[in-house]
């Protein structure tokens, strides 16, 4: 069951755009209008965690948003001193517990339109505090996978 | 931006049905609580006015009997009235709805008491269990086009409802209602159906289970409803109070639908889960809470509290911490991770004092090492108890929403079993 919510063609090719061509390091998507998923900031290849996390949170304490990121770090090989840098992309749902119903509602049933637009994903996160969205939690979550 | 249907340039509001075993919350989209929570049970009596009418005489001169005609009522005030002859009936069953004749009553009185407002002119949007059959989803869509002629219909299931309301898409759902507790794994908005795990524990077997202990103490359960008068006595006296004079006996299903509502009050205002696994000698110091029935009798009770609602945990396969593992343990492997950083409570047992606190606990025991536990839970108790109507409230007011429902046109072409693919 879904919202009906679609995906605006700017945020297949700005992902394209990190995908491929590593252009920048992350995009945060909003609903425009409650109608259509949309651009609203593209984070430079050189920014840091930390503005990714800022500007996801830019709307408020009330507000919902969407984040890709491209998110990089080093993997020791188990059994051998060799350690491999890896890159994973990871797409996730902001939704703050101090965020209106009306927005979590909004947020949550268009999340899957998103998801099923953005091709590659290796991860997908829900977030709704630090605890869940902070780079170590991030980073523990692409780890996860690795151990496999 | 358009929130609505357009008829005739208006724009009319859906509205939104949510039925369960202890009520019926109806009301319309975008607003933030329902109209009115109605009790899921129907009171019908046999109508006096008809019993003087002459008999029929039927074309080939037998005498028929007139059908007996009978009178319903419905919603607390008409319901907590002692009638002669009254019996109430319950149309639910099992999470879906049973009883069709009675709950089209009770769907007719939405529309001319709460509605106020005739039915072809509003969407609506139904929530349904997550197991509901598909002959009754088909029945339900039937019903709400032919009789009610309402010009769009759509069916949701309460537990995707209440995980989008709490802003998760994929989602471990705990949902605990009157007459069971259920554990429903949500991916991507959809419920995965073969990996539900019920439990018939629910407040009904709080209200039961304290029932026998009341009883046991011999407290008077008479409901208010009966009671006229009442005089203030010393703390665990014989209650002094009058009860009304009737000239009939009230039936046995008011009776003990009375003394549901009654041992339920007691229920919602002194029990508590505790904190761990309930052992009387952590619980003694805990304050006692004071608690005056209908009668006017009056007590502390203490451990009981906690005795009480224990039953909720400690059973082996029906604890609420157990099913919410057994059903993750039942989805894939990869999706695990997911479920269990994404607990949802809801549903108006999970009020129960210590409830979400005890899940949480239980639940941190049960979950697999290299995965995180995750619960949310709504502070607000209306967001709790009416965490689906809330859902689908908003979700019938999205505007890329109004291109989603089954509309009376496809009814028509289509006919009944396109709910199961507009709504699967
Ligand atoms: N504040 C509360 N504290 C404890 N129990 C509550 C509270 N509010 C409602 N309940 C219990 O919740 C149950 C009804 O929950 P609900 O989710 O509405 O059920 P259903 O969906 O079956 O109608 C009843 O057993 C009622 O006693």
């Amino acid at each position: 069951m879904a919202s009906g919510v679609t995906v605006s063609d700017v945020c297949k090719t700005t992902y394209e755009e990190i995908k491929k061509d590593k252009k920048h390091r992350y995009v945060i998507f909003f609903i425009k209008d409650e109608r259509q998923i949309d651009v609203e900031v593209i984070g430079a290849r050189d920014e840091e965690y930390d503005q990714f996390l800022t500007n996801l949170q830019a709307g408020g304490a009330g507000e919902c948003r969407y984040g890709l990121y491209d998110f990089e770090y080093t993997h020791q090989c188990q059994g051998t001193s060799e350690a491999s840098k890896k890159q994973k992309l990871f797409l996730m749902s902001w939704c703050p517990d101090t965020a209106k119903v009306k927005k979590k509602m909004l947020y949550s049933s268009s999340f899957d339109a998103l998801k099923k637009s953005l091709v590659g994903v290796q991860k997908y996160i829900q977030a709704t505090d630090l605890s869940e969205a902070s780079q170590e939690a991030v980073e523990e979550k692409l780890r996860a996978t690795d151990r496999q | 931006m358009s929130t609505g249907m357009l008829y005739g340039g208006d724009e009319i509001g859906a509205l939104v049905f949510d039925p369960g075993h202890h009520s019926l919350r109806v009301g319309y989209a975008q607003e933030d609580t329902p109209k009115a929570e109605i009790p899921a049970v129907v009171g019908v009596a046999p109508d006096e006015s008809f019993k003087v009418e002459p008999e029929v005489k039927t074309e080939d001169g037998n005498v028929s009997s007139k059908p007996s005609q009978n009178k319903y009522y419905i919603d607390t005030t008409f319901l907590h009235v002692p009638r002669a002859n009254m019996e109430l009936h319950s149309y639910m069953k099992d999470g879906m709805i049973e009883n069709w004749d009675m709950f089209e009553k009770i769907l007719d009185y939405s529309y001319e008491k709460i509605i106020q407002s005739e039915s072809q002119y509003h969407p609506v949007l139904f929530s349904e269990s997550p197991w509901n059959q598909r002959q009754k989803r088909e029945k339900l869509t039937e019903i709400m086009f032919e009789k009610y002629k309402v010009p769009a219909f759509f069916l949701v299931k309460n537990a995707a409802l209440a995980a989008f309301a709490n802003g998760r898409a994929t989602a471990l759902v705990i949902d605990s209602g009157a007459t069971h507790t259920s554990a429903v794994p949500v991916l991507d908005g959809y419920v995965i159906s073969n990996a539900v795990v019920k439990s018939p524990l629910g407040g009904d077997y709080l209200i039961l289970r304290a029932r026998e202990m009341l009883d046991s103490l011999k407290i008077d359960l008479t409901p208010a409803a009966l009671i006229s008068a009442k005089d203030v006595v010393r703390e665990k006296d014989i209650p002094r109070c009058t009860r009304k004079k009737l000239n009939f006996q009230p039936s046995n299903s008011w009776m003990t639908y009375m003394m549901k509502r009654t041992v339920q009050d007691f229920q919602q205002t002194v029990l508590q889960v505790a904190e761990s696994p309930y052992d009387e000698r952590f619980v003694s110091n805990i304050p006692s809470v004071h608690y005056e029935f209908p009668s006017g009798y009056h007590q502390d009770f203490g451990n009981e509290r906690f005795k009480l609602a224990e039953g909720l945990f400690d059973h082996a396969m029906l604890g609420a911490g157990h099913i919410a593992a057994t059903s993750a343990g039942m989805c894939d492997v990869d999706i695990r991770p997911a479920l269990y950083s994404s607990v949802v409570l809801t549903g108006g047992n999970s009020l129960v004092q210590g409830f979400s606190d005890r899940l949480s606990r239980d639940l941190q025991s049960r979950t697999p090492g290299s995965m995180k536990l995750k619960m949310i839970a709504a502070n607000g108790t209306v967001e709790r108890r009416f965490g689906a109507w809330v859902g689908g409230s908003i979700l019938a007011s999205i505007g890329t929403f109004q291109q989603m429902w089954m509309s009376m046109q496809e009814y028509q072409e289509s006919g009944k079993s396109q709910i199961d693919r507009k709504c699967p």
